[in-house]
This record gives structure tokens, C-alpha cells and sequence, in this order.
């Protein structure tokens, strides 16, 4: 009788004195079905919304329609979009960065980065939301970079002010939040250097990261 | 040390220097409001910044503040609208308009950004994209001068046409002048006031050329 009552819930017995662990797998585990649902939806949705889409418009623009302008400004809208977007919202409600420019009394402009501090408990949800941001950010503007040489080798040169517009407007938003990321950090290789090998470990072994030694101790299984 | 007694340094040798405190763009961690506030209210901040700026450039007087919030969606707007109206209808669909279009946006910016490293080479106290920010809200006056020719061709063509729209772009270009100077000319030092203000003239001229000598076939 006692050994079910025991067995009933889970926290009874696990006593280890490690209260910050226990609360953190608790945490992990209350999330049950609902760990890898991003906490933002709509915001994750609509941060790679319009730049895919922007993208996808380009390439296919002359299945839907034959007319240049008609797509020029339907990708110009939404690579506008995109850019005050991930400017700013989903920046400030997927990773909690923000930047832009401030100008002094004497006229000078000043460029300002804001980050929301990092809170120790960092959920699967939160992690997921900043990977799809980061992985977004990153690889629109490579898409882009390759298209202007496409572009240019195939000699459509009108295409060409769309593409580096394109380039401008989403490099600009890439190079703000690395900024942002950064923290006063000036050498960029460093940093990249120590982004990358962080990227590499976490994807080789994500179980590394949590303490050991509550292994084979499951009780309860969601 | 009976040398030293006569000397005197006289009144009019300016002392001069500068004092600049590094501002280095440093991370803040505390959640400011902008941070936290919500996306309507993000959107209508921005919506009415950029219909105050309108406002500003159709009564334009000399106003700091509207520099100092410099946003670039006015140029893109109205960039956008100039360079759809002035669109030839081609008989041919394949290539509607199409190297005019890009044409408009091109010298659109290209211009703006050639009058901006101008500004700044001449020794300008403005920022990049303040300069930017003001010529191309500054083509407000010639988009609605667009408009009302566009108007204007759809009646019957002939010297009197003519005549009603060079008055309209002239007066449009007029005020484009105008309302950039006001926010243009106190940056610059000034002996170089008109050398920072031709390239200005020069480029509202280029678009006011592009509008008055549209027709539309």
C-alpha cells in the first residue's frame, strides 16, 4: 500500500538536495506534449512568413504573372514587411533583442542595442523559437546573395535594383542582431568562432547539457 | 626665470579643442518599455511618425525634431507610387513599363544617396539617413504634381495641356526646394550653402523633367 502510494508521485522519493535540478526537470517535464510548442506562434509564423515568401515570389513570378511591375512591387512590399517585422517584433518576442538608431542634439546618429536579460530557466520552447529566428536570419540573405549572381550572369538587370534591395534590407536586419548578440564584443571571428562550435556540440549531443545523474530514475513517463 | 616676466599672451589667440566622450554602442540589459510594448502599438507609432512627417514636409518650417526621427518608409511609399504612375501603357504586355519603372527607383535613390555623401564631403553636421530620410519625403510635392498631370492628359491634349502642367510642376518643384532647404541648409557650414543645395535643385529638376515631359502612349 505504501510502496503505490509512493510510487504515485514522482518527487517523493528524489531527494538528492539538488533543488535547482528538480526544479528544472520539472519544469521540463510539466510541458509534456506541449514542450516544443513555440510560446510565440504567431510571431515565429510571420517571421519566416514574408521572407520566404518574398522569396518564393521571385522565383515563380513569371508563373503567375507576366507583368515586371506587378512583381517588383509585390517583392518590394514584402521585403519591406519582412524588415519592420523582424525589426521590430519578432526580435523583441522570439530573442529578446532590439536595435535602432538614436539621434543626439547635435545631430549625431548613434546606433543603440538592447537585449532582455537571459533568465536562467531557458525551455525547449524558447531554445526552438531561437534557433527557427537565428536559422531565418541567416540564410534569406545567402538566398539573395546567390540570386545577384544569378541575376547578373544572366544579364536581367532589371532585376538587379530588387535583388540589392533585397540584400540591403535583410543584411541589415542580420547585422543588427549580431551586433545586438555580441554584447560589446568587437572581434567578430571570435565570436563566430564560438557560435559555431556552440551550434556544433549542441546539435551532436543536446543530452550533454543537462547535469547527469538522474538517469534511470524516471518514474513517470508523459 | 627675468625672461619670463615680459611675456604676455595676447587676447586673440584662440584656444580651441575638443572634448568627445567615446560613445561606444554598449548592450543594455533592462527591460525598457519599447522592449515589452505590444505590436499595435509598435505599428501605430511608426504609422503616425510617418504622417507626421508628411505634414511637416506640406507646411514646411525649420522643425529639429523632425530630423531627429528619421524614418525611410515616406521614400519608399512615394517612390513606389511616383514610379507606378509614370508608366508608359505599351502596346506590347511583355515588357510593360518595365525598364521605366526601375529607371524611377533607381535615379530615385541613387540620386538621394549621391546628394547625402555630397552633403557630408562638404563637411554637413547631418547623419546618412536623415539626409535620406528628408529628400525623399521632399518628393511629396512632385508625386501630387504627378497625379494632377496624370489628371490634366486625360483631357484633350494640346498647348493649353501644356501649359497647366509646366505651371503645376513648377510650382511643385518650387516647393520641393523649398521644404528641403528648410531642413538641409542648417546643416551645412556657411560658406557652403549653395554647393550643398545645387545637387538638391539638380535632382528635383531630373524628376520634374521625368514628370512634365510624360505622355502616355
Amino acid at each position: 500500500m505504501k510502496q503505490a502510494l509512493v510510487d504515485d508521485t514522482e518527487d517523493v522519493s528524489l531527494d538528492f538536495g539538488n533543488e535547482e535540478e528538480l526544479a528544472f526537470r520539472k519544469a521540463r517535464l510539466g510541458y509534456g506534449a506541449s514542450g516544443f510548442f513555440p510560446r510565440h506562434p504567431l510571431a515565429t509564423f510571420f517571421h519566416l512568413f514574408f521572407r520566404v515568401s518574398a522569396i518564393v515570389t521571385y522565383v515563380c513570378c513569371d508563373w503567375f504573372s507576366r507583368s515586371f511591375v506587378g512583381c517588383f512591387v509585390t517583392v518590394l512590399l514584402l521585403l519591406s514587411f519582412d524588415f519592420w517585422s523582424v525589426k521590430n517584433v519578432t526580435g523583441r518576442l522570439l530573442v529578446g533583442l532590439r536595435w535602432w538608431n538614436h539621434i543626439d542634439e547635435d545631430g549625431k546618429g548613434r546606433w543603440i542595442f538592447e537585449a532582455r536579460k537571459a533568465s536562467p530557466q531557458r525551455s525547449v520552447a524558447t531554445e526552438a523559437e531561437a534557433r527557427i529566428f537565428w536559422l531565418g536570419l541567416v540564410i534569406c540573405p545567402l538566398i539573395w546573395t546567390v540570386f545577384f549572381f544569378s541575376t547578373l550572369f544572366s544579364l536581367k538587370l532589371e532585376w538587379l535594383a530588387l535583388v540589392i534591395a533585397g540584400i540591403s534590407l535583410q543584411a541589415a536586419n542580420l547585422y543588427g542582431y549580431i551586433l545586438c548578440k555580441m554584447g560589446g564584443e568587437r572581434d567578430i571571428g571570435k565570436i563566430t568562432a564560438s557560435f559555431l562550435s556552440q551550434m556544433v556540440f549542441q546539435t551532436a549531443s543536446p543530452r550533454d547539457f543537462q547535469k547527469p545523474g538522474l538517469k534511470g530514475l524516471e518514474i513517470h513517463k508523459h | 626665470f627675468a625672461g619670463l616676466s615680459d611675456i604676455s599672451i595676447s587676447q586673440d589667440i584662440p584656444v580651441e579643442g575638443e572634448i568627445t566622450i567615446p560613445m561606444t554602442s554598449h548592450i543594455r540589459e533592462f527591460d525598457s518599455s519599447t522592449l515589452n510594448e505590444s505590436v499595435q502599438n509598435t505599428i501605430m507609432r511608426d504609422l503616425k511618425a510617418v504622417g507626421k512627417k508628411f505634414m511637416h514636409v506640406l507646411y514646411p518650417r525649420k522643425s529639429n525634431t523632425l530630423l531627429r526621427d528619421w524614418d525611410l518608409w515616406g521614400p519608399l511609399i512615394l517612390c513606389v507610387t511616383l514610379a507606378l504612375m509614370l508608366q508608359r501603357s505599351s502596346v506590347d504586355s511583355e515588357k510593360d513599363g518595365g525598364p521605366q519603372f526601375a529607371e524611377v527607383f533607381v535615379i530615385v535613390w541613387f540620386g538621394a544617396v549621391t546628394i547625402t555623401l555630397n552633403s557630408k564631403l562638404l563637411g554637413g553636421n547631418i547623419s546618412f539617413f536623415q539626409s535620406l530620410c528628408v529628400l525623399g519625403y521632399c518628393i511629396l510635392p512632385l508625386t501630387v504634381a504627378m497625379l494632377v498631370c496624370r489628371l490634366v492628359l486625360l483631357a484633350e491634349q494640346g498647348p493649353i495641356n501644356f501649359m497647366v502642367r509646366l505651371f503645376v510642376v513648377i510650382v511643385m518643384f518650387t516647393w520641393s526646394i523649398v521644404a528641403s532647404t528648410a531642413f538641409l541648409a542648417d546643416s551645412q557650414p556657411p560658406n557652403r550653402k549653395a554647393l550643398a543645395i545645387y545637387p538638391v535643385f539638380l535632382f528635383y529638376f531630373v524628376i520634374s523633367w521625368m514628370i512634365l515631359t510624360f505622355t502616355p502612349q
